[in-house]
């Protein structure tokens, strides 16, 4: 049934294109999180389509959007914290293997909600327990997994400063948080990224 | 008046049933054709004279020099091009056709009426196909290529395409005289044996999956690089199979080779490092004369002449619990498999193994869709999948499965009434039983013919059949 879903999805993904002002004038105060699409999904067309439809759907902002390849060294400084654990040397490989997308998102809930939209991360688990989330859909293996976001506000500050040191969570919340909030946005297919009107 | 009512109502659908024999006015025959009643079309209003049908001269029109053709099916998602039909991704709407994400039966691909396909394989999202007797290439693919895993596609040059909707040719640099045989997919990598034992590699090779050192800045969209492996030239390999991201080889006198990645142990050789060098697996596995290797994840199996099967890699499941409790191994062990019999076909999926025995039982541990019931489940040790499942009742008391495949969540069995049994996860339909939910138990496929091969993707599959007449 997902995939008859996720058709109907594709088919009307020009129409949700604007974010309506009336579906954001209600927003409260945004929260930033970091996600990443995993070398095992950036390069599948289809389901990268797929999964930015999920994201606007799911009226995220999409504040920084870039595309890099991580060294080993980038890597293993970024999973620091699961070191010595025994998947710590597939994980570290794995992202080394292809390039990744490093994506900035905001809502008001923005942490529990990736989290929630992406499912756990054990893939042949979640393939039966939440078949519906990203993982469940489209996460090939336990390391394949194809998403990754931050756990926590301190997590999220921290790793949103790793793949982009130069932007300042501070001057964002200042400058640019306001318009966000009041919907004056619009996104850009081709970046896809959320601009200032 | 309730009486009434019904009467009324019988009699209308009498009419409705039987104009001819109530004999009916026109005008009432005009009101029944406004009420668009359909009417079936008699054939033969006289049957025909049983003596002058015994009369009449029969044709054969098939002749005596025909010899059953070998038709292709896929299905499964569409939307990567991986089924090679053009219409599912990029309708023509002036020929009524429409954008198809997914389908859900088998398809009978027109590739194969045009060429004469010897072996398929499904890799994430695209397929290949061997093929014999053509002039252009004896190798073709269709799909994502985004990793240039079906050669460079380049129609225009400095614009490699990344995705392609038809089968196209992938120019291996073969000697003309050559053809490819054999083919193995890869999560984005592609392996081909030639007829003269030449394995040819194409794709990703981010572990050293194409057994040629990894360049950590390669793009391998840009352009593929055919490698021949020196290392298993004068070596006769008679089977290639792919995990995620590994390549095994296994040569004619039982051994096998492996390369590319290594972090669960999945090459076997000793160690947790990607393996760019083709080398024989290390452990119990050595000296013995194996005749299969089975790997579509991370873990894998090999199987010997006398039966014994042999795993080594991720072991996070239990796949390999009979033997150990780590969560990775990197040397092939011997199995434990005590009532199981004589094994004489292997397949090891991400999280579950299947064995079939000389008695045609299937046999399945690990996580998973175990084929057993309406419940994901997990065992430790071998669980007999009942033969019922797989064809065998009181009409067809020898049915016995013959044959076992996997992908990573799905799971095929062909047995010798050529019937083709699916059962496990179903993205996008790609069990090929007419609906999208997922299969508990082994269910029969609607495929005529005698199944000659069955390759599973992560959301599609392909199969090569002989047709019967």
């Amino acid at each position: 049934m997902s995939y008859r879903t996720e058709a109907s999805r594709i088919t009307t993904v020009d129409q949700t294109r604007e974010v309506s002002p009336a579906m954001v004038t209600a927003r409260g105060s945004l929260q930033l999180t970091l996600a990443l699409f995993k070398p095992d999904i950036t390069r599948v067309p289809h389901v990268l389509k797929a999964i930015r439809q999920r994201i606007v759907e799911e009226e995220f902002f999409i504040i920084r959007n870039k595309e890099l390849r991580l060294t080993r060294e980038e890597t293993e400084q970024f999973y620091i914290e699961h070191q010595g654990k025994f998947f710590y040397n597939r994980l570290v490989t794995f992202m080394s293997s292809g390039p990744t997308q490093a994506l900035i998102l905001a809502h008001e809930d923005a942490i529990k909600r990736w989290r929630h939209l992406m499912g756990p991360t054990k893939v042949y688990k979640t393939k039966f327990e939440a078949p519906s989330t990203i993982r469940g859909m489209y996460g090939l293996t336990d390391t394949r997994n194809s998403t990754h976001g931050s756990d926590s506000p301190d997590t999220a500050a921290k790793e949103i400063a790793f793949f982009y040191p130069e932007f300042s969570i501070e001057d964002w919340y200042k400058n640019d948080e306001p318009s966000f909030r009041l919907g004056k946005v619009s996104l850009d297919d081709v970046n896809f990224v959320h601009r200032l009107q | 008046m309730m009486v009434t009512s019904a009467r009324i109502r019988i009699s209308s659908a009498v009419t409705q049933c039987f104009p001819r024999v109530l004999g009916l006015s026109p005008l009432d025959k005009d009101s029944i054709i406004r009420q668009h009643v359909r009417w079936k079309k008699i054939k033969h209003r006289k049957p025909l004279d049983p003596q002058h049908a015994d009369d009449i001269q029969e044709f054969q029109y098939v002749g005596s020099r025909s010899k059953p053709d070998t038709l292709l099916y896929v299905w499964g998602v569409a939307d990567h091009g991986g089924l090679g039909r053009p219409s599912f991704v990029r309708p023509d709407p002036k020929k009524r056709q429409h954008h198809m994400a997914y389908r859900y039966s088998p398809h009978r691909l027109n590739f194969g009426e045009y060429y004469k396909v010897v072996d398929i394989a499904c890799g994430y999202g695209f397929t290949v196909f061997a093929v014999e007797d053509c002039e252009q290439a004896s190798c073709f693919g269709t799909g994502l290529n985004t990793d240039c895993q079906i050669g460079t596609q380049e129609p225009r040059q400095g614009n490699p395409l990344g995705m392609l909707i038809a089968p196209a040719p992938i120019e291996v640099p073969l000697n003309k005289s050559s053809n490819i045989l054999k083919v193995a997919c890869g999560r984005a990598h592609t392996v081909m044996l030639s007829d003269n034992a030449e394995v040819w590699t194409v794709g990703n090779n981010a572990y050293g999956q194409c057994g040629r050192p990894v360049i950590t800045s390669e793009d391998y969209s840009k352009g593929g690089v055919y490698h021949r492996l020196q290392e298993l030239s004068g070596l006769q390999i008679h089977q290639i199979e792919c995990g995620q991201d590994t390549s095994f080889f296994l040569s004619k006198d039982g051994v096998v080779y492996s390369c590319g990645w290594g972090a669960d142990g999945q090459t076997g050789r000793g160690h947790y490092n990607n393996e760019p060098r083709v080398g024989p697996v290390v452990g119990d596995i050595v000296g013995e004369n194996i005749v299969k290797v089975s790997c579509r994840a991370d873990c894998a199996l090999a199987l010997n002449d006398k039966g014994d099967v042999f795993g080594w890699g991720n072991n996070e499941y239990h796949q390999l619990g009979s033997i150990t409790d780590e969560m990775q191994m990197h040397t092939a062990k011997k199995l434990h498999l005590p009532d199981v019999g004589r094994i004489i076909d292997i397949a090891s999926s991400g999280t579950m193994c299947l064995v079939l025995n000389e008695y045609g039982q299937v046999f399945s541990w690990g996580f998973g869709v175990l084929g057993k019931g309406p419940n994901v489940s997990f065992s430790r040790t071998p669980t007999l999948i009942p033969s019922t499942l797989f064809g065998q009742t009181q009409l067809t008391p020898d049915a016995k499965v013959t044959n076992i495949y996997c992908g990573i969540n799905i799971f095929a069995a062909v047995n010798n009434y050529n019937s083709l049994f699916t059962w496990g996860k179903n993205p996008g339909g790609c069990l090929g039983l007419r609906h999208l939910k997922d299969q508990y138990f082994p269910f029969r496929v609607a495929l005529m013919g005698q199944i000659l091969k069955v390759s599973c993707g992560i959301d599609h599959m392909a199969a090569l059949v002989r047709e019967l007449i």
